[in-house]
C-alpha cells in the first residue's frame, strides 16, 4: 500500500466522515486502525457516509464487502483496489 | 420497571392472553366480527386517538367533514381489530388460492425469481401488510423491521404466535450496523414500513403536508442497488385480499444524497396516498403522522 496514498485518502475519507455523520467527534483522530465499531455508526447513517464516500471518490463500492470491514484502514484499502 | 408500569404490562399481557383465546375458541369468521367490535370498542375508549385519527383524517382530505372523518375512523379502527385475527389465522388465507388475488409486475416477478437478487419492499400502515410479507415469503426469506413493543411480556406472546414461514420480524436497533446491506446482499426480502414519524427522517409531502419521513428503504436502494417496491394488501372481503405490488422504482444517483432520497421517498408517499383514498377505512389513522418539530 502506497504510504502517502493512503495518507491522502484519509484525509478525504475524515472530510467525508465530518460531513457525513451526525454525531460529533474528532474526525482528525480517525486513523487507519480505528475500527469502525468505534465511530458509532447506526444502520442509517452507515448508508449515509458510504453514498458519501462513493460520491466523493467517484467509485461504486461492493456493499457486501464495505460490511465486512472492521478498520478504516480496510476501508482505504477498498478504495484503493477500486483505483482511488 | 416502575411498580405500576409492571402492573399495566402484566394486565395487558392478560388482556392479549384472552383476546388470543377468543380468536383461537372461535371460526374465522366470528372471531373476525369480534375482533372488530373490540376494535370499535377502542375508538369509543380512546378519546386522545380518537381525536389524533379525526384530526389526521380531515387534515389528509379524505373526508369533507368531522362526522364523515369519524364514521372513516371508527372503520379503520374495526380494521385493524380485524387485522390482527386475520394475521393470527393468516394460514386459512395463504393456504388458499381464492382468497389472496396477486398483481405482480414482470419486473418485480423476475427478481422475485432470482435467488441472488434481494428486493426492498416498503408498505404503510395499510390492509394487511403482515400479510403481504408473508404472502411473499414464498419466494426468499422475508425479513421485516419492526419496533418493539413497549409491553415485553406482550411482545414475547406476540411473537410466539405469528406463523413463521420463511417470515421473520428483526428489530429497528441493532448494534450490527450492516446488517440490513447483508440481508439484501443474501437475496433477501426486507420489508419496511414508511408512515411512521421519523424523528430524524426528511420533511416530505404526505397528502400535502410535510411529514418526516424514514429514510431507510431510499438510501438502501442508492446504497445497494437493491430493487425497491411499494406493496399494497387490501381487504377486498373478509379474509380474502388483493396483494399488488408496484412496478420497481428506480433512480440514478445524482450526486445529491437528499435530492435523490426524496425523490423516492415521493414516489412511494404517492403509492401509499393513492390505496389510502381509494380505502380510507383501512388505514391506521392514530399516529401522530404530522407532529411538530418540538414533539
Amino acid at each position: 500500500m502506497d504510504g502517502n496514498g493512503t495518507s491522502q485518502i484519509l484525509v478525504r475519507l475524515r472530510d467525508v466522515l465530518r460531513d457525513s455523520a451526525v454525531e460529533e467527534r474528532d474526525w482528525d483522530a480517525v486513523a487507519p486502525e480505528t475500527t469502525i465499531e468505534s465511530l458509532g455508526f447506526d444502520s442509517l447513517t452507515i448508508l449515509d457516509v458510504l453514498y458519501d464516500v462513493e460520491e466523493e471518490f467517484g467509485i461504486a463500492l461492493e456493499p457486501k464487502q464495505v460490511v465486512k470491514t472492521r478498520t478504516v484502514g480496510e476501508i482505504i484499502g477498498l478504495l484503493q483496489q477500486h483505483g482511488a | 420497571m416502575a411498580f405500576h408500569l409492571r402492573v399495566i404490562h402484566l394486565l395487558e399481557y392478560w388482556a392479549a392472553r384472552l383476546l388470543l383465546l377468543g380468536v383461537d375458541l372461535l371460526p374465522p369468521a366470528a372471531a373476525s366480527r369480534w375482533a372488530g367490535w373490540l376494535g370499535s370498542l377502542w375508538w369509543t375508549a380512546d378519546r386522545p386517538r380518537r381525536r389524533v385519527a379525526i384530526s389526521n383524517i380531515l387534515r389528509a382530505g379524505v373526508a369533507g367533514d368531522p362526522a364523515a372523518a369519524r364514521a372513516i375512523g371508527r372503520a379503520a379502527a374495526r380494521h385493524m381489530g380485524t387485522v390482527l385475527v386475520e394475521s393470527l389465522k393468516s394460514a386459512l388465507v395463504l393456504d388458499d388460492p381464492d382468497r389472496v388475488r396477486v398483481r405482480i409486475p414482470d419486473d418485480v416477478q423476475a427478481v422475485l425469481e432470482d435467488p441472488d437478487q434481494g428486493l426492498i419492499v416498503v408498505s404503510g400502515h395499510f390492509g394487511n401488510w403482515e400479510l403481504a410479507g408473508q404472502w411473499l415469503s414464498r419466494y426468499k426469506p422475508v425479513a421485516g423491521i419492526s419496533r418493539p413493543m413497549n409491553n415485553p411480556r406482550v411482545q414475547e406472546l406476540a411473537l410466539s404466535r405469528r406463523p413463521r414461514h420463511g417470515f421473520r420480524m428483526i428489530p429497528k436497533y441493532d448494534p450490527d450496523p450492516g446488517r440490513f446491506i447483508k440481508l439484501l446482499g443474501d437475496g433477501e426480502i426486507l420489508a419496511l414500513l414508511v408512515d411512521q414519524h421519523a424523528r430524524q427522517g426528511l420533511d416530505v409531502p404526505f397528502f400535502g403536508h410535510p411529514a418526516k419521513t424514514h429514510t431507510t428503504a431510499a438510501m438502501l436502494h442508492l446504497v445497494t442497488r437493491a430493487p425497491l417496491c411499494f406493496a399494497t394488501c387490501r381487504r377486498a372481503a373478509p379474509m380474502t385480499f388483493e396483494l399488488t405490488l408496484s412496478p420497481l422504482i428506480e433512480r440514478q444517483r445524482s450526486g445529491e444524497r437528499n435530492a435523490d432520497v426524496e425523490a423516492i421517498l415521493l414516489a412511494l408517499n404517492g403509492l401509499l396516498e393513492e390505496a389510502i383514498r381509494r380505502d380510507p377505512d383501512q388505514y391506521l389513522w392514530g399516529h401522530r403522522r404530522w407532529r411538530r418539530r418540538t414533539e
